[in-house]
This record gives C-alpha cells, structure tokens and sequence, in this order.
C-alpha cells in the first residue's frame, strides 16, 4: 500500500512536470503582448484535452521545431482559437484520483491558483525554465501538506527517500498477493492517455464508489492501459460507459511482472564524444551522429551530422520570401559547401566557438564545419543504443581527404554497444586500446566487464584481464568466417584482408568481397551461402515470375532474389520480390542441342556462340528451349549461364559418370560436330543427299559395341526409365538390358540409357555411345515417343519399332507434340487408330496404305522372326544400315521404313509423291519430319555463307549439289560470285514477319508463301499457291531471295 | 617443400592422362616419403593407406574377381576429393582386401578395400605454381591440378593495378610485370576451404618470391 502511494505521488509530479512543459511553450512562442489572462486559459485547456491525447513524439517534434526556430504556426494558432471556458476540465484534470479527504483541499487549492494567481504563474516560470517544483504559490501550502502526509504515513514502515534504501527496504516494496491488483485494459489506440485522464474525470465525479485505486497510462505503451483495482468488477464498473475503453477483455498482470510495469528503464547512457548515435526526430530522423560534445548539466548534446539543407530553400527563407512548406521533403544529406551557398547570397559568417577556438561557419543561425553540421540538441532527441552504423554511412561520414585516422577510435565507440557474451571462450583477440595495444591473445575467462585473455607473447603473465571494450576479435587472412550479424548475416567466407577491426571476406557462395566489422564474425567451417531460401524457392531454382518470364535465382537478398532471366542475348538480372515469382519450374524437360542430340538436365553443354561461346558446364535448367547452364568458372551471375538450347552442343554425358569437361568431348566432337565431317555422308538429313548410308556407323559404332557389355546401365527414357540392369547385348541401335529388379530382359533404345551407374568396363567405351548419339541424328528426337510404344513394347521388345519405325515418324512430331492434332489419339496408345484416324492423314490416303498393315504384320510379324535374326547381321555389318533389310520383306510399306528414303533427298521434287509414307507422315505434323536437322537447302533461298574465321556472306542458293554442298551466288540478290559451299558452312537466314518465304520442308516443301506471323518457334505460314495459312516450324522456312 | 609440381601437368584431370603424370609423381613420392616425414605438413602430396567398401555385382566374380574390383576402384576412386584428405590422384597398390559380404537380396558383395593412393591436399603456408585461369577486378584465379585458388586484389602487391580491358590483367606501374590469363604464378596458400568435392583456396602473391614466374605474353 504505502508503495502504492509512492508512486501516485510520483505520478503527480511527474505529469504535473510535464503538463508544465506544455504550457511552457505556447509562452514562449507567444507574443508578450497577448493578454495573459486569455492565452493562459486556452492554453491550459489546450493542455488538457488535445496534448493528453497527442503522442509523446509530436511532443518532442514540437520542441525540435523550435529549436529548429522553424515555427509551424499553425498548431499554435489553432490553439490560439480554441474557446476558453474550460476552466473546469483544468481543475479536474489536476487534481489527483483517489484520496477523498485530500481531494477537496487540492481541488480548493488548484482552483485559488489558477483563477487568481494567473500573472505570477506566469512570471514564475519565464524565469525558471523547469520549475522542479510545482507552482511557487503552492509552496505556502507544501508544509502543510507535508504534514498532512507525514501524518497520514507515520504508520507506515518506510522511511525518507533521501536515506539510504537498503536491499530488504525495497524488497519489501514490492507487491503482495494482498496488494490491489494491475489490470490491463485495451483502450483506443493513441487515446491511452486520455482513457486515463477520463477515468480520472469519472473518479472525481463518482467519488467514492469508483473502487479502482489508479489509473495508468504509459507512454511506450500504445492500446493498453493499467488500472490498478483489487478486483476484475471494479475495473469493469469503472470503464462502463467509457468509450475509449474497450472492457472486453481485462488481463491480470501477474504479481512478477507488476514491477516491470511501472519501473523505469534506466537510461544512464554515458555519452561520450566520439560515440555514434542517431537522431530520433526532426529532419533528420534516422541520421547517424556523431557526438562532439556533452553538457550533462543542461542535458545537451551538440553532435555533428551531414546537413539536410536544401540551400536554394534556405537562401529563398533567409531573403524573407515565402516559401511553400512541403513537410515530406526532406533534403537529401549533403555536405555544406560554403562557396555554394555564398553564390546564392547566403549570409555566411565565420564565427570561433569561445570555448574551443574552433571557427565554424554560422549560416542562418546554423553552425558548420568541414561541411558538417553542429547541432545542440536535447539528450532527450539522440538514440545512443545499439547504433550500428553500416559501412555506407561510415563512409559517408568520412570527409573526402581525411585520412582514417579517426575511424579507429571512433569505431572502437562501436563496441560500447555490443550484446553481452560477445567474446566466447578460445576467441583470438588484439587489444586495441591502451598499454597493451596490438597484443593478441585467446580468450581464456569472460566476467562481467573483464576479458581474460592468454597472451599470444611470452613473458608475460598466464593471464591477462582486459576491459571488454579494449578487446577486439582478431582474424588472419585464410580463416575460414561465418557473420553472424549485420547486413551480411549468414553469409560464410574466407578473410582475404584485415584492416584493423574490419575483415575483407571472400564470400563462399558469391565470390565476391564483403566488408564487414570483425565484432560480427565468427569462426567458422561451415560453409553457407547466407540466406538461401525464401518461401518456397531456393537459391538456383527456375522459377517462373510474374510477367511470365522466368529465371533462374541466382542470389537470394534480405527480401528478394536476384534472377537471371532467361533471355539468352545477354544476361539479364532482375531483382524479383517473393511476390512476383508465380511458381518454381521443376520440370525434366530434354531439348535438343544444335546437332540434335538430347540435352537433359545435368547433361554438360558446351556454348557455341553468343556472349558466352567456349563456356561449359553441366545444364542446371531446362525451360522454353532455354538452357541454363552452370560453369564454376562464371563468376558472373552466381556462374551461371543462360542460353538457347540451339546454341550449344552436348558434350558429354552426365557429369557423375566421370566424363570430366573438355574430355569427352573432344572424344566424340568430331562425330557431333560437322566442321570435322561436312561432306559426311552420315548426316544426310542435314541437307546431304540421304545416301545408303552403308558404312555410316563403321568407325563410330562397330567395335565398340561389346564395350557396353556387361556394364551396368540406368534406363533413362522411356518406359523403363529409372531402371538399372546389365547390357548383355547390343544389337545396332538397341541394347538388351537385364533389369536388376525384375527378371526380364527388355530392349531399349542405346540412347536410354545411361552408364553413369557403376559401369565396371572403362567408360570410355560408354562414351561411344554418345559417340553414337551424335552420329545418328534421329534417334534424339524419338524419345517421348516410346511411351506412347509401350503396349507394343511388351510384345515385342522388338527391334522394329525402336530401329525402324521411330527415324522417320518421331523425328516427324516429336518435338512439335503439342501442335500435331493427332496427339490425342497418340496417346491412347492404340495402334488401331493410327492408321485409322482421319486426323492427321487427312488428305493423303496413300498413308494408309502404310498404317493400315503396321499393327498386324509388320509389328505382330516381327517379335517372331527378325528378333534373334536381327542380332546376326549387325554384328557383322554396320550396326545402322543393315538393321532394315531383314525386315523389309515382311513390312508392306517398306518405304516408310528406310529413313533415308527420297523425301529427303533434296532437289528430289518427286519425292513426295513417291513416298506415300513420309507423305502421310508429313501430314500429321505441321511441322515435319526431320525438320530440326537443320539445314536442308533448295534454291532460291537466302543464307549466310559463313567461311570459317570469316565474317557470314548473304548469298542465293542457286544449286544444291548432290552431295549436300550448295552452289551459292554471293549477294543479296545471288547476282555476285558464285561459290561452292559445304552445308555447313551455309546457315539459313531466317526470315522475319512479312518477308516471302520457301518452305524447306514437309508437305509443303518447295512452295512459296508469306510469313505473317511469329509465334514463338513457329511460323503463320500464308501459302502463295493455296492460300492456305499454315503453321510451320521456323527452321523450316527460309527467305526468298527477291527476284 | 615436398614435390613441387608444374601445375599445368595436374591441370588436366583427364583420367588416363592424370593417371598417368601422378603415377609418376608417386614413385618420386614415396622414394621421397622417408625423408620428408618429419615436415609432413609442408607437403601437399601424401601416400597414405585408404579404405573403402567396394560393392561388386555378381556378375564380375570370377578368376577376374580381384582384377575387377581393382579397376572399379580406381574408377570410384581415382580424382574424387575428400575433405579430409584431399584429392585421390592415384592409386598405388592393394593392401588388401577382406572378405566379401553377399547382401541379402542384391546379390551384390561388399569387400573392404585397403588400398595406397597418393593424395593431394593443399595446406595454409604452402607454396606452389598455378597457372591463372581468369582475371577480374576483385583479383585473380589460378589453378594448380584440381585445385582452384582465388588471390584477392588486396593480396596483389599494391603496386600492381588491374588493368581491364580485352585481356585483363594486373600490371605494375612500370609495365615489367603482367598478371594475365595462363600467366604461371607462384602463391601462397593462406587459407583452404574444402568441400565434400572440391578444395577452394585463398592464395598471396604478397610475400618474397612470389609472382608471376611465367609470362606468356612475354613468350
């Protein structure tokens, strides 16, 4: 009880204190010739109703304006109108809440003040600017009081404040299970005050029957207020009809925590010079500081800043002109230039400080130095605890030329404010400060504010106890460092540099430097990247953004993600909130290199041209025929690398099998790549003639074969995909695997599988069989297609699908899928309705002829015989080419069968016609067969002749020679030089919307059109002959040359 | 200082080749071994006793048994990096090897291996030659074997400025020395970073005697 009093007391003294503040303004500002009288009553009735309710802030921002000497005017004028006549509130609002008998003298006595004595008041506090005290009138009074109170205390055990308090004194003090209760009410946000000023109100007007004992409102505390009752009804009664009060919910604050409440958080900050602090209002609210000097007496800090001044403002308002006040401007931080604002006709004057000597450029009542700003300001406006000044600000702060000399000294000032435990046991530490400065040592105790340290030289005692802010963690270059907080929290590296108590640190993930203070870091072997994850999307993730671009995440930030956009020109990054990213993109998607073989993730490419031709590395993403590619020696871009798929080439397989970077790939590039081979006869659908293609495989596959024998092999494709078995056989182009979990041997395609498992055999011969790869252009594009076999595969596993069917028909779809309307049919997977459905043979009855026999003959045919026949034959002959023959007998559509068949053959116009097969196939699918195998020239075209080292050529096929090559007139009309080129060395030119265009390829082969639209790969097609529009693949269609 | 090796013969990981030019450096190795045990950690090549549990698919039993457990191991082995000991860069010999275990239901064996392979492990304060492989403003890369180093600007003498441009380099101010691509530099190891796969570390040309030592431009 007696601590109860205490306090209210304290309560008392404390608001009446500050309500005199309050109304110290308005005096000050106010003109000395106002009547006294009027202005002290609508003062104080201003003080009672609007400043309760107005927040501390605005508070102190009101007094910051002054000192600013930047009068707002308005509030004060707003004031200035209010109408007086609230007297009443005034004596009510200072009398205090509870105590009866006491209530009617004070209330007497606060009325003779305020009526009477007005003037003298007045004068009283023009002189003293804080009145410790309350009013000096009342001083007649204070004696009597204080008897009164001695009185009314006597009985109580607790003595004079001014003795000393011992330990048990206080304790006892504290609240008891029998002490009234703390209850905490919600009331309006930004009206706790006058929540309790009304409770207050109502306690005077009930009197006694309000049975709540004090009412609590804390500043730091917003939408809550405490009111001390010994029961939860009493505190209900009392906020009955009280609006600002929601009495929904009361809390009981326990006993423990009562304390905490009411106690005050000791702020006893030493400031010292040189320490950082940051200003808590005005302009330069947020502003880092840095304290050059202390008046603990006047409670004044005079701190240095960078000045926010905007000087033409300052000019405009020194010169008397009116200036639009624009309250959310606020100038950006600049150093003053004195010469700057002399041009404006600013009034500069050099003034020397009286007590330091030190001149300072007065501008406008404002004090510089060095650009500086010095500014006196309250203790009560600067933040000193847990400054952390960030390096940017540091830097700032450091004037240009001034050397950093001051910056160790005031960074020591950092330390001041460093979390306890901050130095653990078996830290490496240098002193920084003092007799023992630069001596390192380990950390062997930490006391309170002692640091014992091991010193590192000899000599010297065992252990040495060092003040904590003489410390200072120390690291060498090499350690390997985690930080564990500031900007760059989480982030690990290895210290390139140590300058003093900042370490330069190699960052793990980003290969990039890192300033960060040696106080924030700890050592450490773990290797992180920072902050890898946020939501649902990690660092190096595909994700797919917003304006459906998509990207890979290549940096993950405080908030948001650096992406690198999937546009392969250039590197694009973009920084993406987690709110623009749609979804991640976790798809396994395979696409097809330039030379056509299949790229599947992980698979490690090589990047052909663009800004990042000869780079490597393993593919990490595959989207939209877009690679992105990592290469550990790109720093870029967290190294990595995007590009279109059809810029690069696969050069090995998988990177776990072992094919480490340019090694197999100069192993097989020869096979892949045309330079080597540009005549080659093999790679017929790439614009040669489509010879027999008799000795096709001989080097690349016969030989070889029985490398893969007996090696281990995971399926990677097709129905069997993620199957691991053993070759016990290779027959061309087929592999017979022994599946490991089931017993069965099945037959996949060479191209399925991948050896990267624990191929026993060198993998050397494993890598033929991307050797293989390359050289058989077609099998690549026949992957997805084996899904829709399957029902035929289990029959079969026969060689006639995979060997034979797939060259021409999938390579005719397959990539295109989506576009071909037959796919719906496809993928019932019913043979029966392929010959059968209307859909994509359309208008070319002569397919069915090759259809129709397909699901009875020429498949059910073939398990039977051809199956172990078909083995013989390749092993001696060429693994490829002789795979045909034994089945052409047996299949009536034979054409369709040899890939090679003359559709292909360029310069062939019969060709079509004559193959009834290829014909229907090139129904199916707008976008034919074969038709990614690149070029596949006809005259009249335009294209780049590109000789190697040299500069392409625009030039007009004229002629396309037998064995591939293209007669080609140099130009671009074709009327210059005439050459002869190796398809390889020719490149199509693409043609853009509008231009006439010959289509290279497919049904339409040979026929001339307009390109009208672009869609993605595709072309909208305007057929010159029919008139047709048409959807075609790109690569297909090639300008015109203009007549 | 152990071996010192031209880092452009380990730069290769080609697998016959690295094979190969260890091989080599092996015997030298172990010939050397005795002598060099009391400074073991100034060396960067070790020839020390491994063991490994090597699993074998029945299909390789056989009076070829060990031949094929041999060669799956140096398959398995040969070029991985193991934090603890660095890269395998060959094997030497078998030890031995114990008795297999038949897992139940794979039919495969599980034999442990002891086997000798040198290994290559970079320590702090070690001194060795790498060619650089790229230069950019925040310093320079160089690789020696497998392993990659990373020399800051701030461990480039200071007299020496980055030069960008088509070939960026480091050049000092007189113009006599150029750090470039494919330059050979000696450094010095002041920190290693090793992972499950890789050593990364951090080098300094800072010191005496270190630097450019092969200048291919000059050439």
């Amino acid at each position: 009880m007696p601590r109860r009093r205490d306090d209210d007391d304290d309560d008392i003294d404390a608001d009446e204190e500050e309500y005199e503040e309050e109304m110290e303004q308005p005096l000050d500002e106010e003109e000395e010739e106002e009547e006294e009288d009027r202005s002290s009553r609508k003062r104080r009735r201003s003080d009672f109703i609007d400043d309760v309710a107005e927040e501390d802030e605005d508070e102190e921002e009101e007094e910051e304006e002054e000192e600013d000497d930047d009068f707002g005017g308005g509030g004060r004028r707003r004031r200035a109108k209010r109408p007086s006549g609230s007297q009443f509130l005034d004596i009510e609002a200072e009398v205090d809440s509870d105590d009866d008998e006491e209530e009617d003298d004070a209330e007497d006595d606060f009325i003779v003040d305020n009526v009477a004595d007005i003037p003298d008041e007045d004068d009283n506090r023009r002189m003293h600017r804080r009145p410790l005290l309350p009013r000096e009138d009342e001083q007649e009074d204070v004696e009597a009081l204080e008897r009164r109170i001695q009185a009314r205390y006597a009985r109580s055990n607790h003595m004079e404040y001014d003795e000393e308090t011992t330990e048990v004194e206080q304790q006892a003090l504290l609240p008891s299970v029998r002490d009234p209760k703390l209850w905490m009410v919600k009331c309006a946000i930004g009206r706790e005050r006058e929540a309790a000023v009304c409770l207050m109100q109502k306690c005077i007007d009930r009197g006694p029957e309000m049975q709540i004992r004090s009412a609590v409102a804390l500043d730091h505390l917003k939408n809550f207020i405490y009111i001390e009752a010994d029961k939860e009804a009493h505190v209900r009664e009392a906020c009955k009809g009280l609006r600002n009060i929601y009495a929904q919910k009361i809390t009981l604050v326990p006993i423990k925590e009562m304390t905490d409440v009411l106690s005050v958080e000791s702020k006893a900050i030493d400031l010292s010079r040189d320490t950082w602090v940051r200003m808590k209002i005005g302009t330069y609210k947020g502003d880092l500081a840095k304290v050059v000097d202390v008046d603990n007496v006047r409670q004044r800090v005079t701190v240095k800043l960078i000045p926010r001044i905007d000087l033409q403002a300052l000019a405009n308002k020194l010169e008397g002109r009116e200036v639009a006040k624009k309250k959310a401007f606020v100038p950006p931080p600049r150093f003053m230039n004195i010469d700057e604002a002399r041009e404006l006709h600013i009034r500069v004057e050099r003034r020397r400080d009286p007590i330091t000597g030190e001149y300072f450029e007065n501008i406008g009542g404002m004090f510089f130095k060095d650009g500086f700003l010095y500014k006196t300001v309250s203790m009560k406006s600067i933040s000193a605890q847990n400054i952390k000044p960030t390096f940017d600000e540091l830097e700032k702060f450091r004037k240009p030329g001034e050397n950093g000399d001051g910056d160790i000294a005031s960074l020591s000032t950092l330390f001041a404010n460093r979390k306890k435990g901050h130095f653990m046991k078996g830290d490496a530490v240098i002193v920084v400060k003092g007799d023992l400065k630069n001596l390192k040592g380990w950390v062997e105790k930490v006391e309170e504010e002692n640091v014992h340290i091991r010193p590192e030289m000899k000599g010297l005692p065992k252990t040495l106890a060092v003040n904590e802010r003489e410390l200072c963690k120390y690291f060498e270059p090499g350690n390997h460092v985690k930080v564990v907080s500031g900007t760059q929290e989480g982030a690990t590296g290895m210290v390139v540099k140590v300058d003093q108590h900042v370490l330069i640190i190699l960052s793990d993930t980003t290969k990039e430097h890192i300033r960060v203070f040696a106080d924030d870091v700890v050592e450490s072997s773990e290797v992180t990247t920072g902050v890898t994850r946020i939501g649902d999307y990690e660092l190096h993730d595909l994700v797919l953004l917003d304006n459906m671009s998509f990207g890979v995440i290549i940096r993950v930030e405080t908030e948001a993600f650096q992406v690198l956009k999937g546009t392969p020109d250039r590197p694009e990054v973009d920084i993406v909130k987690l709110r623009e990213i749609k979804s991640k993109i976790d798809k396994k998607i395979s696409v097809q290199d330039r030379f056509n073989n299949t790229i599947s993730s992980k698979d490690v490419v090589r990047i052909l041209e663009g800004p990042c031709k000869g780079k490597q590395g393993p593919v990490e993403h595959i989207y939209r025929g877009i690679l992105f590619i990592y290469d550990r020696h790109h720093l870029e871009h967290a190294g990595f690398i995007c590009a279109k798929s059809q810029s690069c080439v696969v050069v090995g397989g998988s990177r776990t099998n072992g094919n480490r970077n340019g090694n197999s790939y100069s192993r097989f590039a020869g096979l892949a790549t045309p330079p080597r081979f540009p005549q080659s006869p093999k790679r017929f659908p790439r614009g040669g003639p489509p010879n027999d293609g008799g000795g096709r495989h001989g080097r690349g596959g016969r030989g070889h074969h029985d490398g893969l024998v007996g090696s281990t092999v995971k399926v990677r494709q097709g129905p069997y995909k993620g199957y691991r078995g053993r070759v016990v056989e290779i027959k061309g182009q087929l592999v017979r695997v022994e599946l490991e979990s089931q017993m069965k041997v099945v037959t996949v395609d060479r191209t399925f599988i991948s050896d990267n498992v624990a191929v026993s055999t060198p993998y050397r011969d494993a890598s033929t069989r991307y050797g293989m790869g390359s050289e058989t252009p077609m099998h690549p594009s026949r992957t997805p297609l084996h899904p829709y076999m399957t029902p035929m595969r289990d029959i079969g596993t026969t060689p006639i699908h995979d060997g034979m069917r797939t060259p021409m028909r999938d390579r005719a779809w397959n990539p295109y899928a989506p576009m071909s309307p037959s796919r719906d049919n496809w993928e019932e997977g019913n043979p029966a309705t392929w010959g059968a459905s209307p859909q994509y043979q359309p208008g070319s009855p002569p397919s069915r002829t090759y259809e129709a026999p397909t699901p009875g003959s020429g498949w059910a045919n073939t398990p039977g015989g051809s199956y172990s026949d078909a083995g013989t034959p390749r092993d001696s002959g060429s693994a490829y080419a002789n795979a045909p023959s034994p089945y052409l007998p047996s299949t009536p559509g034979g054409q369709p069968m040899t890939p090679n068949s003359a559709s292909y053959l360029p310069g062939t116009p019969g060709g079509q016609p004559m193959t009834p097969g290829t014909g229907g196939l090139d129904m199916m699918s707008p976008v034919i067969g074969g038709d990614t195998e690149g070029p596949w020239y006809m005259p009249d075209i335009l294209v780049n002749y590109r000789r190697s080292g040299d500069d392409p050529i625009m030039g007009v096929i004229r002629e396309v020679l037998p064995d591939g090559s293209c007669r080609i007139g140099l130009g671009s009309s074709g009327n210059g030089e005439t050459v002869t080129a190796p398809s390889s060395e020719v490149e199509v030119i693409v043609p853009r919307k509008s231009d006439k265009i010959k289509i290279m390829g497919g049904a339409l082969r040979g026929a001339t059109g307009k390109l009208i639209g672009v869609d993605g790969t595709d072309g909208i097609v305007k057929v010159d002959d029919t008139l047709d529009v048409k959807i075609l693949d790109l690569v297909i269609l090639a300008k015109l040359a203009q007549p | 200082m152990g071996l010192m090796l031209r880092s452009n013969a380990l730069n290769l990981l080609f697998e016959d080749r690295f094979c190969l030019t260890l091989v080599v450096l092996a015997r030298s190795q172990i010939e050397s071994r005795n002598s060099h045990q009391v400074k073991r950690a100034a060396s960067m090549f070790f020839h020390i006793v491994l063991e490994r549990n090597m699993q074998l698919h029945p299909r390789h039993f056989g009076r070829n048994l060990r031949e094929n457990l041999v060669s799956k191991l140096m398959k398995d082995v040969e070029g991985t990096c193991s934090g603890r000991h660095g890269f395998v860069v060959a094997i030497t010999g078998i030890e031995n090897i114990g008795k297999g275990l038949i897992r139940d239901g794979t039919g495969f064996v599980t034999f442990p291996v002891k086997y000798q392979c040198v290994v290559f492990r970079p320590f702090k304060g070690e001194i060795l030659e790498a060619v650089v492989t790229m230069v950019n403003k925040m310093g320079f890369f160089a690789e020696a074997g497998p392993v990659q180093i990373f020399v800051s600007n701030h461990l480039i003498p200071d007299d020496m400025e980055f030069q960008s441009g088509d070939v960026p380099n480091y050049t000092t101010s007189d113009g006599s020395v150029k750090i470039q691509k494919d330059s050979e530099v000696r450094l010095k190891i002041i920190g290693t970073r090793v992972d499950a796969t890789e050593i990364f570390c951090i080098g300094t040309i800072k010191d005496d005697f270190l630097g450019v030592i092969n200048d291919p431009s000059a050439a």
